[in-house]
């Protein structure tokens, strides 16, 4: 089974799925790889951030135990990382072929981590400027849901992460409300998409909407992520755990 | 053993009324469900973990060949004055796919062939076929699917030996839940009077029974609201269960047992 980290160039895919592999865990474990190996390929300890993926399509195992309402759920997955690089227009261009390879990786994908920066208008913790503004995100968006549209119409499920979110919301009190528990929590996934989808993903409505009607996929639904929250890092694989290795 | 079959137009709630079944099977009055293997199980992990967190089950692959679709084995047990009372139960749910071919009533693919092949075999004792739709025009595309099902049915020789349990479901819709009760006069004969004629005229009348399930059921004995929140998905709008907490299907059994020939 493979699940597709994929986003544009520094919007924080391979920081996320690093600290997915995190052992202070709440109900998502990566059992393979181990973290701190993991760590040593990804992450500069001298520049203290991760490293920039090179490779256009770098697929890993991954291990990971989900524990769900019914109990623990081991799955063995294909971890798509993806480098940004690839999704500018000239890129594309100058290597055909990669582009094809890496289409066919994706469509062969039964889920897809779309990975989001958040936009200027809603940063409320350092510099905005540095930032897309809410017209070129929803801009933005715009190409997404048509990309998807046009090359992953019978994908199973689209999440659809805005990153960061300790730059642009309380992340405690949304995981607070957000969080996962499978004894039982406050809110079940459909409340729990519809909070996000209102609170941050209400400009791209419309694009959601078009995207649910023209494609095949399952479920688009949306999350908001950090690194620095492990209850919001973890919701969107608690969803795919579900649904996958039936 | 019971060989039973479901067949049904897509999104008429096929594997989601299993998944109910192995889920609540457990707490009927009358009889408990038990699932009885690895398929089964999966039905009840797929209640606790998808339906029960508020979200819908995804489609059954339509791409699947007829020797790939799960076999789901339950036990079902008497309680109380029927303790003697024991089936096994083999059902196997078949892609929406399968029954919109035969609506439309062109020559069969042969995967389709396959399906119906398996579908009206000597050992199938009966088919569970789900319909949905009470709008207008549903009536009509039943009723092709029907005259396409019995001809085959005929040429197989299974016209006069094989049970249909036509079911109405998601029937805690406000507009249905009335009609539960009297499924055959009351929904039936009210919004699907062809395809019911249809089925009258061609099938024995021991062989034919109307019933009407909710896998969702209502939100309570004194609060008959749906027990169910419509959003927006592929093909319109598709529900998810709107409170866990009062979920309680209605019927669920009573198709199978009459189709078990009890």
């Amino acid at each position: 089974m493979g699940i597709a980290y994929i986003g544009d160039r520094f919007v924080g895919k391979t920081h996320l799925a690093l600290e997915l592999a995190n052992p202070e865990s709440n109900y998502v474990k990566v059992t393979y790889p181990a973290y701190n190996i993991l760590k040593s390929e990804l992450y500069s300890q001298e520049k203290e951030e991760t490293i920039s993926t090179n490779e256009i399509t770098k697929i890993r195992q991954l291990d990971l135990q989900v524990q769900l309402p019914s109990g623990k759920k081991n799955l063995t997955l294909d971890w798509i990382d993806s480098s940004g690089e690839n999704w500018r227009e000239s890129w594309q261009q100058q290597n055909p072929q990669k582009w094809q390879i890496f289409l066919d990786t994706l469509k062969q994908s039964e889920g897809i981590l779309l990975i989001l920066s958040p936009y200027r208008e809603i940063i409320t913790v350092g510099n905005p400027e540095e930032f897309i503004t809410h017209q070129q995100w929803c801009n933005r968006f715009e190409r997404w849901g048509q990309f998807f549209q046009a090359q992953c119409p019978k994908l199973r499920h689209l999440l659809l992460c805005l990153n960061k979110a300790d730059l642009f919301c309380d992340t405690q009190k949304e995981a607070k409300l957000l969080g996962y528990s499978p004894n039982g929590s406050e809110l079940n996934w459909q409340q729990r998409n519809d909070h996000v989808f209102k609170r941050y993903f209400t400009p791209i409505k419309q694009q959601i909407r078009e995207l649910n009607k023209n494609t095949e996929i399952n479920s688009v639904r949306c999350f908001i992520t950090t690194i620095k929250e492990r209850r919001l890092l973890e919701l969107p694989w608690l969803y795919l755990g579900t649904y996958l290795g039936y | 053993m019971g060989n039973i079959r479901v067949i049904g137009p897509r999104e008429a709630g096929k594997t989601t009324y299993l998944s109910a079944l192995a889920s609540f099977g457990k707490k009927d009055k009358q009889f408990s469900v038990t699932p009885i293997n690895d398929d089964s199980k999966k039905l009840l992990e797929l209640a606790e973990n998808i339906l029960k967190g508020g979200e819908r089950l995804e489609p059954t692959d339509a791409q699947q060949r007829v020797d790939e679709i799960p076999d789901y084995l339950f036990l079902i047990k008497g309680k109380k004055g029927l303790k003697n009372y024991k089936i096994d139960l083999n059902v196997k749910d078949y892609s929406g796919e399968i029954f919109e071919k035969l609506a439309q009533n062109n020559e069969l693919d042969e995967k389709t062939q396959d399906y119906i092949n398996h579908c009206l075999m000597k050992d199938v004792s009966g088919c569970l076929v789900m319909l949905t739709g009470w709008e207008k025009g549903e009536d009509r595309k039943y009723k092709k699917a029907f005259e396409h099902l019995i001809k085959l049915m005929d040429s197989r020789q299974r016209l006069k030996n094989l049970r249909l349990a036509i079911v109405m479901s998601k029937c805690e819709r406000g507009e249905i839940w009335p009609g539960r009760i009297e499924p055959k006069t009351d929904l039936f004969s009210l919004h699907l009077p062809e395809t019911k004629e249809l089925l009258e005229e061609t099938i024995p009348a021991k062989n034919l029974g109307f019933f009407a399930v909710s896998a969702f059921g209502v939100l309570g004995k004194n609060d008959p609201r749906p027990n169910r929140i419509d959003e927006v998905g592929r093909n319109g709008r598709q529900a998810v269960l709107r409170d866990t907490e009062r979920w309680q299907p209605y019927n669920l059994l009573e198709p199978l047992y009459w189709l078990s020939g009890v």
